[in-house]
């Protein structure tokens, strides 16, 4: 009776650590989240949205960031959305089981974890020092080669889903097989890409490091793309690391926003693949 | 039938199908010649040496244990393994004379002359109406109107019509099971076809669905020379008017089914219709 | 060659040789495998750049630059040792407070926890990897970093800092920021990515397995323990090595907390700096051709190390998979 008295107190002492680890996770999650909330809910107010960063000392906004933000991440979306589709298409449908394959999906995973800072530093390399300057057109490159990865994996995925069978029937109609990828494949495998994409814009829109070194910052509202530009998460970085209280309240603010707009879409994206998983 | 023979085929086939085909149906016009078909996977052969005639407005079954080849000739005749790597086939299929095996055709052209319905239904994630416009709008270009005829044209033949014309603009997917099958049968009949193959079509299907689809193959085989593969043997007895007897790969009797089913010639075939195996 | 196989080494030439259906069939086919070699390009990239970039530097200091302490832009004497030091000295902590943490999440959420619970317990914690580095950061300085000084670190010091020996890892004037409140913050980050490995391959062990454990009276402890682990043990490794490859090249939560100092020192209580620390605080100030090529080279030792860490990862992942496809 003893040995199993001792195993089942290990158990309990396991599950008990295991409660506690779980505990600890969301215990965490909701510290930070609530934190932000707690800090950041002072900083909104029309002012946020209407005003450019300001000089230290002085009260502002965050339009010029909002605005570059959203400029970039849209352009890295557009460049980096039909990159990573049709690298994932080659993958799905016309790499099965060759080298060439393998070699692009193990190339493509050490990218998807690489440090993000790395990325940067080699979009400098490229496009800023060439350039002359930062630009956001380099921050922007710098967010899509970020995206990339992301896109190429979870649309290699989705499309692997798509049973045989169908592709079968659209070839015994006598259709190319680019018809059968494009009207057949991929209408079959929509829902998932586009999460896939959504996911990939949530991934970058936290991002810092890459654009420390690409779109670095820009004081002022600006919407040339040819120039330094704004953006939340560096903002965000100078203004928390500074002692002024103006800018920490503006730092906190800009991280609520940045987080809220993960959060919805990640939560969308997931909303959106249930909804059409229903669907079928 | 006077079949011209090549030199390279083996005269046993020929000794049964010329003995054992009574002379009407030898007089039957000949949609398709299967002759001296071999296939392998990469180096395994899987198919030896298969010759048959396909006839035209008749139904051939082809019956045979798991494994024995038969959905694999079936996919020889649209050429569809040809998705695949690594799997070659040799020999000729003559359709209405021109060998569809050979090198050089463009295939997308071979297969839209043949129709093919696979195990499962495959409704395309579309409209119901565009399941059926897909493989019409790849080789011709017709108004819109024309479109909508050949839509209800197909979706009648395929005793489908009065159950979906409300809902053309709904997706195939929202249909039952029979539905979606007769749906595929739809599809593949509007591009009008030369040849239809079956590749078990009611296996997936409730017996209520599959006693519909037989009839409705009783009905098409006017227009169509069917060949379906099933391992129903019931089915093939009840449906088909000539029967391939398959095992391990080759052809071991052909025959009206009639004959197969009552006296069979060879003792592989009786053994397999009495179920001592298989 | 016999006539058959003759005939048959024909068709599979032919068979090779047809090329695609028309012209939209190579176009479509063109346009995948351009953007697939994009892919490949951006790696090739990224090496040949931080090479090029790190060549003065290593070319000027040599492999001594990987051991050298000094980091001093006004004599143009720099060393990777502190940044490489504290880059795998907080993924260690994260990885030490991280691993046992993410096991338990995964432990909970697929042999105890209610149905019902484990879809929103699931998604919570793949949130908490979605919040992104930066937002730890921030919180980690101001919050975090005050709470340890305040409560943990006197603690840590008044207790462990007397041991001998273990003593000076916990030695120094409580900062708050420092070593050990990265590697937590860290722990934290990395904590989801492994639980959400371990839960994935936890799920592939096959119910039968477990409920044979089940039936001769283990308790949950021992199932996982001597039943669930071991068949998902590559799957378990390659997770974790996932975690650590994530650890290595943070930048931005660390960069908040570390307290930027280009010293090596025992105590984890003390101010460090990690490699990609120290590229977010300098890059954009380095004056001078060699300053500049110490940090790209910085940044191409991390590259090596994560690349290095992330390949062992898939090829365990991928040895996982052909194990499972050859025991299905």
């Amino acid at each position: 009776m003893q040995i199993y008295t001792r195993r089942r107190a290990n158990n309990y002492l396991i599950v008990g650590l295991s409660l506690a680890a779980t505990a600890f996770g969301i215990l965490f999650l909701i510290f930070v989240l609530g934190t932000l909330l707690v800090n950041g809910i002072g900083a909104l107010g029309p002012t946020l949205f209407t005003q450019a960063t300001p000089p230290p000392g002085s009260a502002g906004g965050l339009i010029n960031a909002i605005f570059g933000s959203l400029a970039m991440t849209a352009i890295a979306t557009l460049v980096g959305t039909p990159t990573g589709i049709l690298a994932g298409t080659f993958l799905a449908e016309y790499a099965h089981g060759s080298r060439l394959g393998e070699f692009v999906r193990f190339i493509n995973d050490i990218l998807l974890s690489a440090p993000s800072i790395i990325i940067g530093l080699f979009v400098y390399a490229i496009l800023v020092v060439p350039m002359g300057h930062f630009s956001a057109w380099a921050g922007a490159v710098a967010l899509a080669i970020i995206m990339i990865p992301v896109i190429v994996r979870t649309t290699e995925d989705m499309l692997n889903l798509v049973p045989s069978a169908l592709r079968e029937a659209a070839a015994a109609l006598g259709a190319p097989k680019w018809k059968i990828v494009v009207m057949v494949t991929y209408r079959s495998a929509i829902q998932g890409m586009l999460t896939g994409v959504l996911l990939a814009i949530a991934r970058i829109s936290g991002e810092t490091a890459p654009l420390l070194f690409t779109a670095l910052n820009n004081q002022f509202w600006s919407a040339d793309l040819n120039r330094p530009m704004a953006n939340l998460p560096v903002v965000i970085f100078q203004f928390a690391m500074s002692p002024y209280a103006d800018w920490q309240v503006l730092a906190w603010g800009g991280a609520l926003l940045i987080t809220a707009a993960i959060l919805c879409l990640n939560i969308s994206a997931r909303l959106f693949a249930s909804w059409s998983g229903l669907q079928k | 039938m006077s079949v011209s023979l090549a030199t390279t085929s083996p005269p046993r086939t020929e000794r049964l199908m010329q003995n054992g085909v009574s002379a009407a149906a030898n007089a039957l016009p000949v949609k398709c010649h299967i002759r001296n078909v071999n296939f392998y996977y990469g180096k395994f052969h899987a198919l030896r040496d298969i010759s048959l005639p396909l006839h035209d407005r008749r139904v051939t079954a082809f019956i045979g244990p798991s494994g024995c080849g038969k959905s694999t000739l079936l996919r020889i005749l649209n050429r569809i393994f040809e998705l695949y790597p690594g799997q070659t086939a040799t020999g000729e299929i003559l359709v209405d004379g021109q060998n569809i095996l050979a090198p050089g055709l463009d295939l997308n052209v071979v297969r839209s002359k043949i129709g093919m319905v696979f195990q499962k239904p495959t409704p395309f994630p579309m409209s119901i109406h565009d399941n059926i416009t897909f493989g019409i709008k790849l080789y011709e270009r017709l108004p819109k109107s024309e479109l909508d005829d050949r839509v209800e044209q197909a979706l009648r033949r395929a005793a489908l019509w009065d159950e979906v014309k409300d809902k053309l603009r709904q997706s195939g997917l929202g249909l039952s099971g029979g539905q979606q099958q007769r749906l595929c049968i739809a599809r593949a009949i509007a591009v009008r076809p030369e040849i239809l193959l079956l590749d078990e079509p009611a296996s997936a299907l409730d017996p209520i669905s599959t006693q519909r689809i037989e009839e409705l193959i009783a009905e098409l085989k006017s227009d169509y020379c069917i060949a379906i593969v099933t391992h129903n043997m019931q089915q093939a007895a009840r449906s088909s008017d000539f029967t391939a007897f398959m095992y391990l790969g080759e052809l071991i009797e052909f025959d009206e089914t009639e004959k197969i089913f009552t006296h069979p010639r060879e003792k592989r075939t009786e053994d397999y219709i009495t179920g001592r195996f298989g | 060659m016999t006539a058959e196989a003759n005939m048959v080494a024909i068709a599979q030439r032919e068979t090779r040789r047809r090329p695609a259906g028309g012209a939209g069939d190579m176009v479509f086919h063109g346009l995948t495998i351009f953007f697939a070699l994009v892919v490949l390009m951006i790696l090739g990239g990224v090496i040949v750049s931080l090479f090029y970039g790190a060549w003065p530097a290593f070319r000027k200091f040599g492999l001594g630059f990987v051991v050298g302490e000094s980091w001093n832009p006004v004599t143009d004497n720099f060393g990777a040792l502190a940044p490489i030091y504290g880059t795998l000295v907080t993924s260690l902590i994260a990885m030490l407070i991280g691993i046992p943490v993410a096991f338990g999440v995964a432990l909970f959420i697929t042999e105890l926890c209610p149905t019902w619970l484990k879809r929103p317990l699931g998604t919570m914690i793949e949130l908490l990897a979605a919040i992104p580095s930066i937002i730890y950061g921030i919180w980690g300085l101001f919050v975090l970093a005050p709470f340890i000084q305040e409560h943990v670190e006197p603690l840590l010091i008044d207790t462990l800092g007397n041991i001998p020996v273990i003593g000076l890892l916990f030695s120094g004037p409580p900062l708050g920021i420092g070593v050990l409140t990265a590697g937590f913050i860290l722990s934290i980050m990395v904590l989801p990515f492994i639980a959400s490995v371990m839960r994935d391959v936890f799920e592939t062990v096959p119910a039968l397995l477990k409920e044979s454990a089940y039936g001769l009276g283990a308790t949950t402890a021992e199932v996982v323990w001597h039943v669930v682990l071991p068949y998902a043990r590559v799957g378990v490794i390659g997770g974790i090595l996932l975690g650590l490859g994530r650890a290595l090249g943070e930048t931005m939560a660390v960069t908040f907390v570390i307290g930027n100092s280009h010293h090596v020192q025992a105590s984890i209580l003390q101010p460090g700096t990690t490699i990609s620390a120290a590229l977010a605080n300098e890059f954009t100030e380095a004056v001078g051709d060699i300053y500049q090529s110490s940090l790209i080279a910085l940044g191409f030792i991390l590259f090596v190390i994560t690349f290095i860490v992330l390949a062992a990862a898939k090829l365990m992942l991928i040895r996982l998979q052909k194990g499972a496809g050859a025991s299905a």
